[in-house]
Order: structure tokens, then sequence, then C-alpha cells
């Protein structure tokens, strides 16, 4: 129950902050910085991990894209008739092929953190089309 | 003449399967396999969803 409320709180500020800006906010240029450092990447769940070494400020902006990422997850779950976990899963594929730039890191469903190395392609989760 | 031929074609295969041996050496992890992501998804779901999931990051820039 904690762990709801204490989730439900940030998302309802998400909501609040996602009226007042422009409704196609553009990549956080700070998070973007930090996934070319190594410190934060795109994990087999759908949702954007901390791998280590990010200043509060990284991780509060993670925190915040993720809440976002729930909602449109959830959003779309709804319409497909799906489990928000589906929704996240095949979006973690698609990010998984498009969004993982050679020497970041990505979060496999194992758990492990591994980099892309040069032009490698990154491992998909085995539930993703190969 | 013959003889020599086997016995380069015999060292080209014993060669072949030591280079092959290499190749195909699989070595178990010390570690136990954990999961640790809460990720328990049917592949046919996936593919029901992947128009909508590529279209769910094209229209959302600053989530993606």
């Amino acid at each position: 129950m904690t762990k709801i409320s204490s989730f439900m709180t940030p998302l309802a500020l998400a909501f609040a902050l996602g009226m007042a800006t422009p409704a196609v906010a553009l990549a956080d240029t700070v998070v973007e910085q930090a996934r070319a450092a190594g410190q934060v990447g795109e994990q087999a769940d759908g949702y954007l991990g901390i791998k280590g070494g990010a200043s509060a400020d990284v991780k509060a902006r993670v925190d915040q894209i993720n809440i976002k990422r729930r909602a449109v997850y959830t959003d779309l779950a709804a319409k497909k008739g799906a489990s928000v976990n589906d929704v996240a899963g095949a979006t973690a594929c698609e990010l998984f092929k498009t969004r993982v730039a050679p020497g970041e890191f990505y979060r496999t469903e194992t758990g492990a953190w591994v980099q892309r190395k040069g032009s490698e392609p990154v491992k998909l989760p085995p539930y993703c089309p190969q | 003449m013959r003889s020599a031929a086997v016995m380069m074609g015999g060292l080209t295969m014993a060669l072949g399967a030591g280079l092959l041996g290499g190749c195909v050496k699989v070595q178990a992890p010390d570690k136990p396999i954990e999961i640790t992501l809460n990720v328990n998804i049917k592949q046919e779901v996936v593919y029901r969803l992947e128009k909508d999931v590529q279209d769910l990051i094209k229209s959302n820039p600053g989530v993606f």
C-alpha cells in the first residue's frame, strides 16, 4: 500500500506537470548525456535503469521519465486489452533495437548490464521478435 | 604420394576439428542465472503490439 501511494503521488504530479508543459516534449539532454556516459540505460522491462555513478539530478529525471512511460504504457494497455507489463516489454524490444547506441549499456531480462560494443547488435530478450 | 595426400587430409581435418572445438566451447556460468526484472511475456503478444509500440515511441519523444 505504501508502495502504491508513494508511486501514485509522483504520477499525479507528472500529470499536473504534463498539462503545464508543451504536448511534445523533447528528449531530456541530461539523461541523454548520462546514457552516453554509461550511467543510464534501457532495461528489458521497458523502463530506464540507473547503472551507477548517476547524480541525484539524473536519478530524479529518470524517475520522471519512467513515471511518464508507465502512464503511456497503461494508456495503450487499456486500448489494446493487454497488460501494462506486456506493453512495456513489447516497447523494450523496440527500444533495444533502436535506442541503444554503440558504447551504451542496456540491462537484459536477467538483470545484467551489457555494453553494446562497436556495431554488434543488441541482444534481444527471448520474447522479442528476433 | 597418395599416402602423403591422405596424411595432409587427415592433418587438415584434425586442424579443422581443433578450430571447431575452440569455436563451440561453451563454459557454464559459475553463478546461477538470476531473473531480477519482472518480465514474463509471450512472443505472440509482442507481435500483436509491435506496430502500436512503434507509434508510441514516435509520438512520445520526451519519454523514450
